[in-house]
């Protein structure tokens, strides 16, 4: 082998040895990286009262309720529910049906306290006449079922 | 490959490319931000916010893209050791790292009304830090010999290496739960209105092309140098 | 929550960054350039 095609294989396994390398530490950072969990794993790892975590989902809607500065709705993910608690500046694009994460942990009563509310955007790009058109057909569609 | 390799060829091509990507660039950058800031709609939800996203999503492509480049320039030049690929990658750094940087502070200036928070340790935006730090580390490295060869080789291992961490940006927000919302534009189609997919594609291309005009241009200033720096070396030679 | 602001800052950071860069690249590639070009003539000048 001439030495550039010597350089070439070497570049080729070096990367391939990186490639899998970095596929092994991505595995194993699993869920480590994870920003937030959904109800369901929630459920599935059994929190404890007092731990700290972020718990995110999708607004249930209908679930929102305010008490003052207090507001209080339900996070789901579409198979399990897990209600919040929250005292502070809620972001202007918390909706009803809309992505939402909070921070903290549970309280004894199995209610969620949260220290900080994110509200979560999703991919979705849309003017708001748009948006509403979309809006009635589902609520037509809904209605016609 | 060694066709294009040719300092003195690619002057020529350099030569007639540089102006005409330039103004190409200036122009369809002009058109898309101009739409994009005056004439397409706001977002149903984002409201007005949805504007940053005309120079957050093009900047985090070619932060990316400008990454490969670089990767692609570094292989090329371990390989080859052609020392034109050493002055590709050496020239498309500094650019990269300029849209990386642009790219997390509009997506910071975007987090705060939209999310409520400038910066959150997810996946996403993590791996996206860690992109800037790759390509500073890059340029660091490349200029820390004085031996210039042996900085490019050690700097070419490192752009080498930092190429894992495209594909988990790209899929970060599939693999892990992220505050970040997964791509819009996929295969499949775009979940973006035309009336802002039409501005965003143009100041995409745009932004592109101006990558491409200024590391042209940086790789003309660093064949220039070399020609200065070999005069001056003669000079010193013929006076000591 | 105003968004103005934030989206003035957006663009500002792009454009100067993006466009500051474009700039100074074109101001060393001319500069550089020239000062070769000038010792490549002297040479032949000799």
């Amino acid at each position: 082998m001439k030495p550039k095609q010597q350089r070439l294989a070497l570049v080729g396994v070096a990367l391939a040895v990186i490639a899998g390398a970095s596929t092994l530490a991505v595995s194993a950072l699993g869920e480590t990286a994870t920003y937030f969990y959904s109800p369901s794993d929630v459920l599935a790892k059994g929190v404890a009262p007092g731990e700290a975590i972020r718990l995110g989902g999708l607004v249930e809607p209908g679930s929102v309720a305010r008490e003052g500065a207090t507001i209080l709705f339900r996070v789901t993910d579409n198979a399990q529910q897990t209600a919040v608690r929250y005292t502070g500046i809620i972001p202007d694009l918390f909706r009803e049906g809309q992505g939402v994460i909070a921070e903290g942990k549970f309280g004894a009563d199995g209610t969620f306290v949260a220290d900080s509310v994110l509200a979560k955007h999703d991919e979705n790009y849309m003017p708001p006449e748009v948006a509403g058109a979309l809006h009635k057909t589902k609520t037509a569609a809904e209605a016609g079922e | 490959m060694h066709r294009f390799a040719n300092p003195a060829r690619f002057l020529k091509i350099a030569r007639v490319a540089t102006p005409i990507t330039a103004l190409l660039g200036l122009a369809l950058l002009a058109a898309g931000l101009g739409l994009g800031l005056f004439s397409s709609p706001p977002d149903y939800l984002q409201g007005e916010s949805v504007r940053i996203m005309y120079v957050h999503v093009p900047t985090a492509w070619f932060g990316m893209g400008g990454y490969l480049f670089v990767a692609l320039a570094s292989a090329a030049f371990l390989v080859w050791r052609h020392p034109l690929a050493d002055v590709a990658a050496r020239a498309a750094a500094p650019v990269g790292a300029t849209f990386t940087a642009v790219c997390l502070m509009t997506g910071a200036l975007w987090g705060r009304p939209t999310w409520g928070t400038y910066w959150v340790w997810d996946a996403r935006l993590t791996s996206m830090l860690v992109l800037l730090f790759l390509y500073l580390g890059y340029i660091a490295l490349a200029n820390a010999y004085d031996d210039r060869e042996r900085g490019g080789r050690a700097a070419a291992i490192l752009a080498l290496v930092g190429v894992v961490n495209l594909p988990i940006i790209k899929f970060s927000v599939e693999w892990w739960n992220t505050l970040h919302q997964p791509a819009s534009i996929r295969m499949s189609g775009s979940s973006i209105h035309p009336e802002m997919l039409q501005p965003l594609l143009l100041a995409a291309l745009g932004f592109q092309l101006i990558f491409a005009a200024t590391v042209l241009m940086r790789m003309r200033t660093a064949l220039a140098g070399q020609v200065i720096a070999a005069r001056a070396a003669r000079l010193a030679g013929a006076h000591g | 929550m105003m968004q103005t602001p934030f989206i003035v800052a957006s663009y500002a950071i792009a454009i100067t960054g993006v466009l500051g860069l474009f700039a100074v690249s074109y101001v060393q590639m001319r500069r550089a350039e020239r000062q070769a070009a000038a010792l490549r003539k002297e040479r032949r000048g000799q």
